[in-house]
This record gives C-alpha cells, sequence and structure tokens, in this order.
C-alpha cells in the first residue's frame, strides 16, 4: 500500500526531518514536485538536507512554461480556460456569500427549536449543492479543454508528459511542496499527474497536501480584509478523497468558533476536514489513517477535536 | 485632569524634588482613557497646546498650577485617537512652537518634527515596523529627462526581492515617494506586505516634484508626464504587467488631486488609485476660501466633479475625521459611486500627516493590489 505522509507548514517546526529517519520509505532518491513554487521551483537543494536523500525533480512548471512556449495554440486555449475558471470563481464567490450569511443567521438564530432545526438543516444544505453545481461546472470547463487539447493533439504536451512518465519510473516516493496551490494544481492537471501518482509513496506539505483531496478549499479569516469564506478552487488528485486539508489553521482560521467549525465541518461532509499546522503529521496507507501527530478535525458542534489513532 | 497630577497639586505647591519623581515615574502627555493631560515644565508667560484638528480651538491655554513651574491642560479625546502637536510657549513677548520636552515619541515630515499624543486604543501596526524576517526589495536611482517640464527628473524605483526580468509586476506609482519613504516607512511596509503575500511583488516608483503645489493642482503637463513619458520609460525599462488593473497611481493631500488629475487625463491607463487626505477642495457656488494656492485644484475639482467620467475601475481613499479636508473626501465618494467606481473609504482618528497615512497603507495596497496569500499554503 503505497504510503501518504502529510505535514503542515516547515515553519517554525521542520518536522519534514523525520523523513530522514523514515525506514518505511523505500531508499533511493525521491522525486520532487515543487511547482507551487513558481519560478523557485529548482531551489530544492536545501529541502534535500531536509529530507536526507538526493532528489530528481520532475520541473512541472518549467515543462508547462516551455509547452506553452512551444504551442501557441495550446497556451491559447489554457489561457481561455483560465478566464473562463477565474470568471466563474467571482460568480460562485457572490452567490456563496449570500448563502454563508444565510448560514451564520440561522445558526445564531434563538428561534424555538422545532422551528430552526429543519432551517439550519436547509442552510447547510444549499451550501453543498451550491459546492456540487459549482464543482461540475469547473469539471465541464476541465473537460471541454482537455478534449479541445486532445483534439489538437499537442505533440510538445504529449512529449513532456511522456518524459515526465518516464522519469517517474525511477523513482517509488515523490515529495510535492507547499506553496500556491493554484500553480500547483494547474500543472499536476495539465501532465494528467493523478494517474501517475497512485502508486507512488507521497510525501507532501501544506498545498502539496491539500491537492491529495478530492476538492481543493481555499480559505483564510484573517486577510487585511477581514474574513474569506472558505471556497472550492477546483478538484484535487484525489489520492485522499474523503480528506479537505487546511493548512496553518492556526493563523488562518477562526477555529475558536465552534459555530463557523461547524459550518465547515458540515458542508464538506463526508470528508474528514483536518487541520495541517506546523508540528502535524498525518501518516496514511493508501487512504487509511493510521498516524497521527497534532491533528485536528473539524466537528459539527464541538470546534476542533484532537484526531486519534489505535 | 490627571488623578495622580491632580493629587499632587492638590493641597499645597509641591516642591521641585516631588515635582522630579512626578515627572520621572509618568509619561507625557497623561493618558487616562479618553482624557488627555498636557503638562510642560518650565518657565513662560503662557503656554498653549496647538494641534492640527478641524474644528478645535486653535490654541488652548495651559493652565500653570499653583506656584510651580508645571502648567497643564486636560482635553477630551476619543479612545483610538491619534494627533500630532505643539506647544507654544510666549516668554516675554515672544512666541515660539516647540515639541513637548517631555515627550519621546515625534512625528517627522518635509517642516520638521511634532509631538504625538497616542490615545488609548491607537497602535502602531506591526506591519510597519521593520521586520528581520522580511526578504529586502532594492531601491535604484533613475533620471529621466522629461520633455513635459523640460527638465530632469529623478526616480526611486523600487524592485521586490527576488526581483527577475523573466516575470512581470504590477506598477504603482507614487506622488511624493521620497517623502512616504521617509516619513510613512513605504520601503518597509512594502517589504513586510510582499513577504506576508497580501500584496504581489510589484515595482514601485517614486517620484517628487520639485514644485508640488504648482505641478500638483490639475496640471496638464504633469498628467502628460505621468501617463505618457514616465509610463513609456517604465515600460521599456522594467518587466510590466501591460494591462490597466496592474497599474496605479498613488498620493497624499495634493499629491492625492495629482494622481486622480493624471488618472482622468489619461483614462484607460490606470485602474488601481490610492487616495491618502486629497486636498479635494471645491466650490459649489461662488469662491472657496482655501486661498490662492488651491486656485488649480478647486478648478480641477469643480471641473471633475461636474464631469467625473472613470478616472480608475478601483479607488481607495482615506482621510482623518480632524482634518478639514472631511468634507471634500466624504463628499466625492458618492459621486466616484455614481460612475460604477468601486470605492472603499476609510476615516481614521487621526489628521493631516504622513503617519496617518502610513497606518492605511496596508489597507489601501491590499485592497487594489490583493496578493496571493489566499492561494499560498507554505
Amino acid at each position: 500500500m503505497p504510503l501518504r505522509i502529510l505535514y503542515g507548514p516547515q515553519r517554525p517546526v521542520t518536522n519534514l526531518r523525520d523523513i530522514a529517519a523514515n525506514s518505511e520509505l523505500p531508499p533511493g532518491t525521491f522525486a520532487v514536485i515543487s511547482a507551487g513554487w513558481q519560478e523557485d521551483e529548482a531551489y530544492t537543494d536545501e529541502l534535500g538536507q531536509i529530507l536526507g536523500r538526493p532528489l530528481q525533480d520532475l520541473r512541472l512548471y518549467n515543462r508547462a512554461d516551455q509547452v506553452f512556449a512551444d504551442d501557441p495554440k495550446l497556451r491559447e486555449a489554457y489561457r481561455e480556460r483560465q478566464e473562463r475558471l477565474m470568471e466563474l470563481q467571482r460568480l460562485y464567490r457572490g452567490r456563496l456569500r449570500q448563502l454563508m450569511i444565510a448560514a451564520r443567521q440561522m445558526q445564531r438564530s434563538k428561534a424555538h427549536a422545532d422551528l430552526i432545526e429543519p432551517e439550519r438543516r436547509h442552510a447547510i444544505e444549499q451550501l453543498r449543492a451550491l459546492d456540487r453545481h459549482h464543482c461540475n461546472r469547473v469539471e465541464e470547463i476541465h473537460t471541454n479543454y482537455a478534449n479541445d487539447i486532445n483534439a489538437n493533439q499537442s505533440s510538445v504536451l504529449a512529449e513532456q508528459v511522456a518524459a515526465i512518465v518516464e522519469q517517474l519510473a525511477d523513482y517509488e516516493t515523490v515529495v510535492i511542496t507547499g506553496g500556491n496551490v493554484v500553480v500547483l494544481l494547474n500543472r499536476l492537471h495539465l501532465f494528467g499527474m493523478a494517474e501517475h501518482l497512485q502508486s507512488k509513496h507521497i510525501v507532501a506539505w501544506s498545498a502539496g497536501a491539500m491537492v491529495l483531496g478530492s476538492q481543493v478549499v481555499l480559505f483564510h479569516d484573517r486577510t487585511s480584509q477581514g474574513r474569506r469564506d472558505p471556497e472550492i478552487i477546483s478538484p484535487g488528485i484525489g489520492l485522499l478523497a474523503e480528506l479537505v486539508v487546511f493548512p496553518d489553521a492556526k493563523h488562518r482560521l477562526k477555529s475558536r468558533d465552534p459555530m463557523r467549525v461547524g459550518i465547515i465541518s458540515r458542508r464538506f461532509a463526508p470528508a474528514c476536514c483536518v487541520t495541517l499546522d506546523s508540528g502535524t503529521t498525518l501518516q496514511f496507507d493508501g487512504d487509511r489513517l493510521r498516524k497521527a501527530t497534532e491533528a485536528r478535525r473539524l466537528t459539527r458542534s464541538n470546534g476542533l477535536v484532537r484526531i486519534r489513532t489505535a | 485632569m490627571n488623578p495622580s497630577l491632580r493629587k499632587l497639586v492638590r493641597k499645597r505647591a509641591p516642591n521641585a524634588k516631588e515635582i522630579d519623581a512626578f515627572v520621572g515615574a509618568s509619561e507625557f502627555p497623561l493618558v487616562d482613557g479618553s482624557d488627555i493631560t498636557f503638562v510642560y515644565r518650565g518657565s513662560a508667560d503662557s503656554i498653549s497646546l496647538r494641534c492640527w484638528i478641524s474644528g478645535f480651538n486653535a490654541a488652548q491655554p495651559f493652565q500653570r498650577l499653583q506656584d510651580t513651574d508645571l502648567w497643564a491642560l486636560s482635553i477630551e479625546l476619543p479612545l483610538g485617537s491619534r494627533i500630532e502637536y505643539k506647544f507654544e510657549l510666549v516668554t516675554n513677548g515672544q512666541r515660539s512652537l516647540i515639541v513637548d520636552p517631555l515627550n519621546p515619541v515625534l512625528a517627522h515630515d518635509p517642516f520638521g518634527a511634532n509631538s504625538v499624543c497616542q490615545v488609548t486604543g491607537y497602535e502602531r501596526p506591526a506591519w510597519s515596523l521593520p521586520d528581520p524576517g522580511s526578504r529586502r526589495g532594492t531601491v535604484e536611482e533613475q533620471t529621466l529627462d522629461c520633455k513635459a517640464f523640460g527638465e530632469s527628473r529623478t526616480l526611486q524605483v523600487y524592485l521586490p526581492a527576488r526581483f527577475r526580468r523573466t516575470r512581470r509586476y504590477p506598477l504603482l506609482i507614487v506622488h511624493d515617494g521620497a517623502d512616504y519613504t521617509r516619513f510613512a516607512d513605504l520601503i518597509t511596509v512594502l517589504d513586510n506586505l510582499i513577504q506576508s503575500l497580501e500584496i504581489p511583488p510589484m515595482v514601485v516608483v517614486m517620484t517628487q516634484s520639485p514644485d508640488r503645489l504648482k505641478e500638483y493642482g490639475g496640471n496638464d503637463k504633469h498628467a502628460a508626464f505621468i501617463g505618457d513619458e514616465l509610463l513609456t520609460y517604465l515600460s521599456r525599462n522594467y518587466p510590466l504587467i501591460d494591462e490597466p488593473r496592474a497599474r496605479g497611481l498613488m498620493g497624499a493631500s495634493f499629491g492625492a488631486v495629482a494622481a486622480l488629475h493624471a488618472a482622468w487625463k489619461n483614462p484607460g491607463v490606470f485602474d488601481c488609485l490610492l487616495l491618502q487626505s486629497g486636498s479635494f477642495a471645491f466650490s459649489d457656488l461662488g469662491q472657496h476660501e482655501r486661498g490662492p494656492v488651491f486656485d488649480s485644484v478647486v478648478r480641477f475639482m469643480n471641473e471633475f466633479r461636474e464631469q467625473p467620467g472613470q478616472p480608475a475601475g478601483r479607488i481607495y481613499m482615506n482621510c482623518g475625521i480632524y482634518e478639514s479636508l472631511i468634507y471634500e473626501n466624504r463628499s466625492l465618494v458618492p459621486r466616484l459611486q455614481q460612475q460604477g467606481i468601486e470605492v472603499l473609504f476609510e476615516e481614521a482618528r487621526d489628521a493631516h500627516n504622513w503617519e496617518n497615512w502610513r497606518d492605511r497603507l496596508r489597507n489601501g495596497l491590499t485592497w487594489l493590489y490583493p496578493g496571493p496569500v489566499w492561494m499560498v499554503y507554505e
């Protein structure tokens, strides 16, 4: 069973160092996907020292740039896709805001229990329905795009995918770094990485951990403009389908607000919403959780609860 | 009056040693919630408080306490306020304005320094302080032959940490940029906000006019310089995102007028405006009362208010509620919104000074240039 080892931000606690002593991972070089670092993708020396392993960068960010440079038609199709996705996200956000306001109002209401409970449930169901609708529409745009590029049969893209697959074949473990989760996801989807990573051991942190779920949720309760409602940005690559990850929740999430936490938990159920703060580790055998250190899950009514394993 | 001071002078005139002890143990001005007691120690014929708060008596006289060399004045200021002030001393018929000798907190501007009173609830924002954890950008000096004004102009160009020519960057042009750097810690703020991903790495160009009262008052040459010459030069020499949404202008006071005018004269070029305590004087009827230096500003603002057009898509404005310009700023907001412009307007319990503008930079910059913090999970 391939391992999935997830970590939170590596500052202030750099617990990625534990990997160096992890005997469950096969010996040898790790492949690295650091596309979330964008132009800094290649700066993996320090990472290698921390992991205590030689690394082979798969260069997804750089490869994508190359594809776009060499195939103008594909670049144009990609740009159009991105614009449509951004526009769709804005529309979704506008609707989401209203439903979140309503859901919070229902939670705060002091109306009689038999009157308010069905309203609360319905308010959450409306949120879930919107999320499903949005995911379907995002999938539709992705599918149309994939069909477009298949139709055009970009040899440039095909060559890069073949090169990645060939390179990946030499490595049993893949490290996926943190960084810009949207950029990382785009590169993973562009090269069809979900399929190629299925059989690999995965070590990932922050954004790298987020992309493993079936849906990736952006969140931040403490921007300078105030709270932003968590929103689904894209399907993940689905290696841990029943998980939604919230890295650095200690700083980004108002986790002491049980109402807020409860809405999030109910909204993404049956997926388990977990925090990945600095110092946290989650280890899965396939999709079965085996070990948890300092991780918490969001619950319907009790705020954050520590995850314990047998 | 501050309770400790009242206790000191209540029964009898304290002696010098007692006053020394009191002064040594206190921070001045004495702040008790919203009650502020200013204290001066020394000899004078009279002492007054000078602070630039609109609607407040221009000079507030101190009271000499008992037969001591202590003078005091108590006023009330709302919680969270921050004001700058000086003492006006009259000695032997001679007037002088001095900073508060007992208060080490000073604010600086091009004219010197003022003392600062921070009422309970005010705190200097942490993101405006130097942070050793923030990567630092660089500032390079460039000289541009300015055809509009027929002379060379020096620019300071801020490049973010890890600047690369293979990337494209948003642009912000700052009026009175050297003053923003010296008095509003602009470079520190940029470094910190970029580090925290609250704004994207961006190129910030600081311009400084040798005659701002003339060049910033709705001056077409200035608008041509900004929108044409300067932008052309910057686009040729720096990797900039070639879209209006990634270009902005910023300024305070007359600088805000200049930014608004330049955007108005170059429609569709700059989508973002950051306007702080804009000197947006206008006259609905008859003559304005702000003096001749405002003549060109009023001419522009009257024309602008009549036909605002769309100088930008998004405008951040802020103004201190203790400024006389608060009325002009408040009244401009709905006029802009009627044009379909997205406006974020903020007021602060402060006045027309650089530290007020500094304290609002995060809100303005992050709203106009939202950074990737939402998408980055390190």
